[in-house]
Formats: C-alpha cells, sequence, structure tokens
C-alpha cells in the first residue's frame, strides 16, 4: 500500500494473509538454519538476532520524527527522518555495547541500550532548546489534547496553520526508550554474531583466536550497522513518513513492523552465520 | 591513577573535537541546503519564487556524513598501514575524501537545479563556483576532526572497531545530532524570517522562502553566517556532549561494580537531561503564554 493510499490514522490492522505468510517465511528460514547448523552456538546466534531486530523494530517507533515539516516548526517531532535518527542512536548505542563486550552479554547490551538512550536524551533535549531559545516557539504536540505524561493541554500552545511543533515531554520520553530499545538490540546482534565469528574463524583460516579477533570484530561490527539498517527502514515504511511517538495512532501499526522485522532478521542472521558454518 | 588522567584528557580532547565538527556539519549543511530545510529551497521555484540558495540535498546528512567521515577514515587506516606518519595519513584522508564530498555537491546542485527548467529557475556558475568551494572547507573541518576523533578512541582508548567502522558509527551520529538540532534553526528562522517570530511557518506559506539580502539577492553564504550564530554552535554542544558523556562514562565508571557504574551514571544523565528538557518546556508555556484560548484551536 502506498502512503498516498493509505487510510488516515491507519490503526494496527493486519493483513492476515500476508502475516501469515511472514511467519511460515520465518519458521521455514529458522528451519533450514537449524537443518544446517544444529542446535549450539550458531542456532542460539539466530535466535538472539531476530530479538535483537525486534527491539529495534520495536524502538522506531518510539522515536518522535518529524521530517522536513518539523523543520520549519509546522510539524511535532524532530527534524529528520525516521531510519536515519534510529540509526544515529542505534549506533552511538553500538559503540558503547560493543566497548563493554567482554564484560558479558548482559552488561554489554544494557550498556549499549544506554548508550542510545543517552544520545536521544541529549539531542531531544537540544531540540528543545533550540525551539525555545533559538525560535521562540513552545512545545505542542497535534495529535493528543492532552501529554498522556505531563497532563499539559496542547491545543492553546499551537500556532495557528499548523500541527503542532518541538516536542512535548511525551515525545521526549519517546525518543529515550527509542534510543534504549535501539541500542540494546543492535549491541545484542553484534554480540551474538561476535561470539559465532570467534568460534568459527580460527578454524576456518587455521589461525589463532587473538589473530582472528580483529576480522570477527569489523564482520560482527559491519553485520550489525547492516541489519540495524534494514530494520529501521523496514519500519520507516511502515510509519510513512512521520510520527509524533507513542502516543501517536500511527504507534498502533507495529506488529506489522516486528513481523516484517522477524522474517527480515531471520534472514540476514542466516546469511550472517552461514558466511562461517558452509 | 596516569592512566585514568590520560583516558580523561583523550575524552575531553575526543569532546572537544566533535563540538567542533558538530558546528561545521550544520553550517556545512545550511550553506549547501542539505537536510529538510531543502525542501523548500526545492519549492520555491514551483510556487514562482526564482532564488539563488544552493541546492545540494545529496541525501540525508547521516547517510552523508557517514559516507564522508567512512571515507576519510577508511582512506586514513590504509595510509597509516602504509607507515605513514598518524597526523598526515588524517589529513590526507580527509582531503580525499572532501573531494568525493565536491564532487557530489556539483553534480548534485546542477542536478536538481536543473529538474526546475520547467518552472524558469537558472543554474547559477557563480553560485556553483563560490558555494562549492565554502562547504567543501566546512566539510573538510567537519570530517577531519570526527575522523582525528575516530583515531584517538581506537587508538588511545583501545575501542574494538577499526578506523573505518568508527567512522561509518560517529559520521551517521554526527549527521543525525546535526540536523535534529541545527535543521530548525536554519528552515523556521532563516528561510522563512519575514515570518512572525515565535510561531511556526503556517502551512500555506510553504515555498515563500526569504530571497532577498540587505543589498541584492541572498545567497547561502548569508544562510552560513546566521546559522553559525546559533543552530551551528548548539549542533556542536549536541554532538560534542553525545561524545564526551559515552566516552567519560566508560572510562571512568566501567570498572566500577563489574561494568554496572557506567550504566547507573547513564541513567543518571539521561534523568538529568529529562530534567531540564521539561524545565525548558515548562519555561516556554509560562513565559511565551498560549496562543490562543484552550477550546480555541490554535488561534
Amino acid at each position: 500500500m502506498s502512503a498516498v493510499g493509505a487510510k488516515p490514522q491507519a490503526g494496527g490492522a493486519m493483513d492476515m494473509p500476508a502475516t501469515i505468510a511472514g511467519i511460515i517465511l520465518l519458521l521455514v528460514i529458522v528451519g533450514a538454519t537449524y537443518f544446517m547448523v544444529g542446535p549450539g552456538l550458531m542456532f542460539m546466534a539466530l535466535i538472539g538476532i531476530i530479538i535483537g531486530g525486534l527491539a529495534i523494530a520495536f524502538g522506531v517507533h518510539f522515536v518522535p520524527v518529524g521530517g522536513a515539516p518539523a523543520a520549519m516548526g509546522q510539524a511535532p517531532g524532530i527534524a529528520t527522518g525516521v531510519a536515519m535518527l534510529a540509526a544515529g542512536a542505534g549506533l552511538a548505542g553500538l559503540f558503547g555495547g560493543a566497548w563493554a563486550a567482554e564484560q558479558g552479554l548482559v552488561v554489554a547490551v544494557v550498556t549499549g541500550a544506554v548508550g542510545g538512550g543517552l544520545m536521544m536524551a541529549i539531542t531531544c533535549m537540544f531540540v528543545t532548546f533550540i525551539y525555545v531559545f533559538g525560535m521562540g516557539i513552545p512545545c505542542a504536540s497535534g495529535k493528543v489534547a492532552k501529554d498522556p505524561i505531563s497532563g499539559d493541554t496542547q491545543a492553546e500552545f499551537k500556532s495557528q496553520g499548523t500541527e503542532g511543533h518541538g516536542l512535548p515531554f511525551v515525545s521526549y520520553v519517546g525518543g529515550v526508550i527509542g534510543g534504549l530499545l535501539g541500542g540494546g538490540g543492535g549491541t545484542l546482534i553484534y554480540i551474538m554474531l561476535l561470539d559465532v565469528y570467534k568460534e568459527a574463524l580460527p578454524g576456518m583460516m587455521q589461525a589463532l583466536p587473538a589473530q582472528v579477533l580483529p576480522i570477527a570484530v569489523s564482520l560482527a561490527g559491519i553485520f550489525a550497522i547492516g541489519m540495524f539498517l534494514v530494520n529501521a527502514v523496514l519500519t520507516a515504511y511502515n510509519i510513512t513518513g512521520t510520527i509524533e511517538g507513542p502516543h501517536d495512532p500511527k504507534f498502533k501499526r507495529f506488529p506489522r513492523a516486528l513481523v516484517a522485522s522477524a522474517v527480515a532478521s531471520a534472514l540476514c542472521g542466516m546469511v550472517a552465520i552461514l558466511i562461517v558454518a558452509m | 591513577m596516569e592512566s585514568i588522567a590520560f583516558g580523561i584528557g583523550i575524552t575531553a580532547l575526543a569532546g572537544a573535537l566533535a563540538t567542533v565538527a558538530g558546528a561545521a556539519e550544520n553550517t556545512e549543511s545550511d550553506i549547501g541546503s542539505q537536510g529538510d530545510p531543502n525542501s523548500q529551497v526545492q519549492l520555491a521555484p514551483q510556487m514562482g519564487y526564482l532564488h539563488r540558495i544552493f541546492n545540494k540535498a545529496i541525501a540525508g546528512e547521516p547517510p552523508a556524513y557517514g559516507l564522508w567521515v567512512c571515507l576519510g577514515a577508511g582512506i586514513a587506516w590504509a595510509f597509516m598501514a602504509m607507515q605513514i606518519n598518524p597526523i598526515l595519513a588524517l589529513v590526507l584522508g580527509s582531503a580525499l575524501a572532501v573531494f568525493i564530498q565536491g564532487v557530489y555537491a556539483t553534480t548534485a546542485y546542477l542536478g536538481r537545479t536543473a529538474s526546475l527548467a520547467k518552472f524558469g529557475q537558472p543554474v547559477f556558475v557563480d553560485v556553483l563556483k563560490s558555494m562549492t568551494t565554502v562547504t567543501m572547507a566546512h566539510a573538510f573541518v567537519a570530517i577531519f576532526t570526527t575522523v582525528t576523533m575516530c583515531h584517538l578512541i581506537n587508538a588511545a582508548l583501545g575501542h574494538p572497531f577499526p578506523l573505518p567502522l568508527l567512522g561509518l558509527v560517529w559520521g551517521i551520529a554526527l549527521g543525525a545530532a546535526g540536523s535534529a538540532t541545527g535543521n530548525p534553526f536554519y528552515g523556521k528562522e532563516r528561510q522563512y524570517q519575514s515570518q512572525k517570530f515565535g510561531a511556526g511557518v503556517p502551512i500555506a506559506a510553504s515555498g515563500n522562502i526569504v530571497r532577498y539580502a540587505e543589498a541584492g539577492e541572498r545567497n547561502s553564504l548569508d544562510n552560513g553566517w546566521f546559522s553559525a550564530k546559533l543552530g551551528g554552535p548548539a549542533s556542536g554542544l549536541c554532538f560534542g556532549l553525545i561524545v564526551f558523556l559515552e566516552i567519560w562514562r566508560t572510562v571512568l565508571f566501567e570498572q566500577v561494580g563489574a561494568g554496572w557504574g557506567a550504566i547507573i551514571v547513564g541513567i543518571i544523565m539521561i534523568l538529568i537531561f529529562a530534567v531540564i528538557d521539561r524545565y525548558i518546556e515548562v519555561w516556554a508555556r509560562k513565559n511565551y503564554g498560549p496562543y490562543g484560548k484552550p477550546a480555541e484551536e490554535g488561534s
């Protein structure tokens, strides 16, 4: 369905045949991987990659993105693209998570999540700063009468001829949650792939583990960035343009993105694992 | 103790480099009208407003800077592998990446403006000649500082990612922070300077950008001068804080509580920024007041 053809306020209506086809495809990919690599580290890595991809796809829905209208104060949100802002935050998280990879899976994933959240917290604060002190415009949502978190009324702070502007507090919180999920998901994919490559590459290249470590890190890093972008762009198509955050009616579309993201992550994960397993 | 002092010094230097990078990145993108405000530069001739604004939207700022910083970092990395002095390698890598940016800027301006021919928008060769070099100079500052920052993180702080991968990660983050912070200031405050201050641009006014300066027609250097006053420094501060705080919490608190120290400090910082954001939001509501009564929708 094109953006033009989409119903306004389209909710989370699922296209059942497409959903069933997606789930069957997912099971086929997971089953094929199980058949090829068997149970163990590599299969668990695929499951981890799918969970990471789901976290990214879900997280991108929280990020308040206004696109071009936000740059003119015509619509609320951050004035940039959905996929790009989420990628910026998620990759900043991946940077932190990769640094903490030696401290175990849980610490690394949480460190990555906090890195992504911190990036969004600082960026969203500066967006509010520019709107208020640079342009003299208060924050106002165009989608809800009251901010669900702070309870502030919105309509009277919306200037004439616009859909709202800036980041109401619920959008700020949404941005931080999006950064947390994106950073955590990206780091999870990275750690899963790093474990697989550290295990498989020494035998494959007949070298010592220390010698293949730089290759394993680079390969896992570039695959993690690639899968992050796959999930972020898929979700951007689901959002079609702009979203204000968790209070936006478009947020209810997320189940569709989760199905698509699970299939895409499984396929990408299978390829990333099979390059060392075959 | 010495290693912590060294780590803090490198962190401060990386933060300072990131601040310069953010400011240069936003000023570069505003001079070139890259990012979201470009939609209005592209729209204006279609609404009958011909202009002399440079128009080089190659891609969104994050992927564009991801490419250029990654290129600069990759070339510098290759030079370093050839045993060339690291500082020279960083300068050469960044300079070569800037040439790619220049090629993209030229083809983007020619292609985008030529596509507006049926609306009577001319291609100004003098605009191309005078603006491209200025955006390239700003891009060099942004790319060189980011690549140098990545080199410090990799070589001095021991991050596991190789230099080109760090370049890609921080290039995309640089573009994301710069476009998020700086775009509204250029898009609303400069392009629509004739509209009322303290209100969003009415959708009906779209395309009617300011085209005349104090003397003659406005050009993109004027826009660079304007956004360097607030949008650029704010973007710089934003990206500088992201880099500085991210590294600072890792360098100082990573060893505390088996990694949980850095996590707790990160969460505390997120809460502090949330409080600051909420304070600014409430301050604006109190001091600027509503546009109309609650019942009347946006009067």
